[in-house]
């Protein structure tokens, strides 16, 4: 409801004068209608043409211009109608009584329409007040935190004489405010010295309620008006539709927090029991290792001790492994920046990691099909290492072991593919999406001493990359899986080496 | 052989596991466990071999790699993995050579008398061939043999090499590598794995899986190759 602008003040201007020109035609008719009873000697239906007159112009334009017209009409009757014409009289007994009719009739129907119209302002304001606070908690239904309730609230400002306002939350028994800054004690939000005369603005706080009680409280900034109600919008439903608003806020806060907490918990809980599991298996094996060698040494052969030697240092490889998989799993998880990324040759790094699984594989057998001499893509060597490294691995640890690995570099469409081959019996396609996760452990039957970090990793190193990896299983006659890497080539590996030198 | 090797290491058990093994083969070693000590002992005393891990309690190792440098006259890093950038920082402060931890005694040891050899060979004049089991490298008739069989190289392919063999046993950057090959540092290292790529096909038996020139991702290469005594 804000202030009328020049334009519709003039057409208001405009609308009154119609109105006053609609009552001049109805009293020019009511008084031709009398003037014609008159002359046709019907005097009792002279005075009621214009009795309805009087009443028609006090129901339409209120007390005031009704008595206007009942005085006109006495006048005019007096004047022009009864005798003697043209000439004020006296009125005589028999006149006065439509005279007194006139007014009576007047002030009735003028105070009835008065009343009426007044009933209307006051349902037609009552609707707008219903309309903005339906508005505002049907805004207020979208909003996900605290300082959203604050910032649609204030949209919802001026409005009527609600010039503004501000939430506040209580916290450690002060309030701080809901868009921001320092904590505020009790006694700076009370009103300040309210002077009516000097301030054209005061205001009104009032108190937010929860489920669990007090929740803060809103600080509404009022202009001063003449008129009690009008103007002056609904503010203890705005409080209370603010408070609900805040109050769904802190619970789903509370709720989203409930919930990463407990995802942290089940992960914690996770890293431990991997960490039990993993280190403490080659542990035992290198534990027993090295004490029976220093208590049983001269009993043991030659080809006992050199195997006991070859488990301890094979376990440590793999404890090497296995901490360097963890330690990775909390990169991915810090998130990778892209300035750890160069070019990157994937067949040169391909080839280290072939040398690294047949010093920790020795008599895997891998067969290699490799269709050009450089795929040069943005990585980190270390981390595509490891990517490829736990590809292979996996195949090896889940493939048939009287099988070869198979490992296939092609390139299409500006991507280098890698994809590594296992003739295992593959991953069902409801377990599919769950090999990516942390600590995922194939129920298969030839698990044997994966980590459940291995493909993860890939899967997180491989996307920080911008690539995508994806698995296709079975691939061969109902057995096998097969795991593809892409990776997006940079334009220089569109060379090839055969051109140079 | 007798290389006087100072080990800077603030793990006691690291230390204890490697100096036995270190001196059964005929080496002398002194033990440092901080930046400090490690620079005052190398002050005292003239060492061939600095063996210096990074973490330090006292400072970062890559900061006292210059110094070591004057005083010693080669210095192998112990590094993570993972650690590319950290690596050729040490290597551009003027570290020989790295070996990743956890580290096997052979590679170290490999590591160890690679140094030896290159300050060994640093003497004014160099070396003028190199010669391995399988690898034959004149660098002043440019003849290249490999397993006695003559390999016909471009003069790139030989600058590359050369520099590799110089190095036998070592890494060599990229960036000595650029200036090796391109004379400018900064040339486009596209070229560098192209021409690589092209010896290796010339040089190994499977490209693909090479074993003599090695690839250390993100840092450089190294010729696998120890020259045979002449």
């Amino acid at each position: 409801m804000p202030g009328p602008t020049p334009r519709q003040r003039l057409a208001s201007l405009f609308r009154d004068a119609n109105a006053v020109a609609g009552d001049a035609l109805i009293f020019t008719l009511a008084t031709c209608g009398t003037y014609l009873a008159q002359s046709w000697d019907r005097p009792i239906s002279a005075v009621l043409i214009y009795l309805v007159g009087v009443t028609a112009i006090g129901a339409r334009s209120g007390l005031a211009w009704g008595l206007v017209a009942a005085l006109s009409a006495s006048l005019v009757y007096n004047f022009f109608i009864s005798e003697p014409v043209f000439r004020f009289s006296t009125p005589s007994a028999d006149e006065w009584i439509p005279l007194i009719a006139f007014n009576a009739s007047a002030i009735v129907s003028g105070a009835l329409a008065g009343r009426l119209k007044d009933s209307v302002r006051l349902a037609r304001t009552a609707q707008e007040k219903n309309a903005h606070l339906l508005r505002l908690s049907d805004e207020l239904q979208r909003a996900i935190r605290v300082e959203d309730v604050a910032r649609i609230a204030r949209r919802g400002v001026p409005f009527g004489r609600l010039r503004g306002l501000e939430i506040f939350l209580a916290r450690n028994g002060g309030f701080l405010p809901a868009e921001g800054g320092s904590l505020l004690e009790t006694a700076d939000l009370l009103p300040e010295r309210d002077d009516a005369a000097q301030q054209p603005i005061g205001q009104r706080i009032l108190f937010l309620y929860g489920a669990e009680g007090e929740i803060g409280l809103v600080r509404f900034a009022l202009e001063r008006g003449p008129d009690p109600y009008y103007d002056m919008p609904d503010l203890q439903g705005i409080a209370i539709i603010l408070g609900l608003a805040i109050d769904r806020c802190q619970l789903l806060e509370r709720l989203s927090e409930n919930a990463a907490m407990q995802k942290s918990e089940e992960l914690k809980s996770a890293i431990l029991s991997s960490v039990s599991h993993d280190l403490r298996t080659p542990l035992t094996a290198i534990e027993a290792a090295a004490t029976s060698l220093q208590s049983f040494d001269q009993s043991l052969t030659p080809r006992d001790r050199a195997r006991m030697l070859e488990t301890i240092s094979q376990q440590c490889r793999k404890l090497n492994r296995y901490t360097a998989n963890l330690l990775d799993m909390g990169r991915i998880q810090a998130g990778i920046p892209d300035i750890l990324f160069i070019e990157v040759d994937v067949i040169e790094i391909l080839g280290v990691v072939l040398a690294a699984i047949r010093e920790a594989y020795p008599g895997q057998e891998i067969e290699k099909h490799i269709q050009s001499d450089l795929a040069v893509v943005r990585a980190n060597p270390a981390m595509l290492e490891q990517v490829i490294f736990n590809l292979i691995e996996n195949a090896i640890l889940h493939g048939n072991s009287e099988q070869a690995v198979h490992v296939v570099v092609t390139q299409a469409a500006g991507r280098c593919v890698l994809e590594v081959l296992d003739f295992g019996p593959g991953i069902t396609a409801d377990e599919q999406p769950l090999v990516f996760n942390k600590f995922y452990r194939s129920r298969s039957a030839t698990y044997r001493e994966g980590n459940g970090l291995g493909l993860h990793i890939a899967n997180g190193f491989t996307e920080a990359f911008g690539g995508t990896i994806r698995i296709v299983s079975p691939h061969f006659e109902g057995r096998g899986t097969k795991i593809a890497v892409e990776l997006p080539l940079t334009d220089v590996s569109v060379h090839q080496v055969g051109s140079w030198g | 052989m007798g290389m006087n090797i100072l080990l800077v290491d603030d793990e006691p058990a690291i230390v204890t596991a490697l100096s036995p093994v270190l001196q059964s083969q005929g080496y002398r070693i002194t033990a440092a466990e901080s930046a400090s000590a490690a620079l005052k002992a190398a002050e005292l005393e003239q060492f061939d071999l600095a063996l210096l891990d990074l973490g330090l309690p006292d400072a970062d190792g890559v900061e006292i790699i210059g110094k070591l440098k004057e005083l010693c006259r080669a210095v192998i890093i112990l590094s993570a993995r993972h650690q590319e950038a950290e690596k050729v920082r040490a290597l551009d402060e003027g570290a020989d050579d790295y070996v990743n931890k956890p580290f096997g005694i052979e590679e170290l040891l490999a590591r160890i008398r690679a140094a030896g050899r290159r300050s060994g060979m640093a003497a004014p004049g160099g070396s003028t061939r190199f010669v391995s089991e399988e690898l034959q490298v004149d660098f002043a008739t440019r003849d290249v043999r490999l397993l006695g069989e003559e390999i016909r190289l471009s003069p790139k392919e030989f600058a590359l090499l050369e520099t590799l063999c110089r190095h036998a046993g070592q890494v060599v950057t990229h960036r000595k590598l650029l200036i090796a090959g391109w004379n400018d540092p900064h040339a486009d290292s596209q070229y560098l794995r192209s021409y690589v790529a092209l010896l290796r096909q010339k040089l190994e038996y499977d490209a693909s899986e090479p074993r003599l020139i090695l690839t250390e991702p993100g840092v450089g290469y190294r010729l696998e190759a120890s020259p045979r005594a002449e």
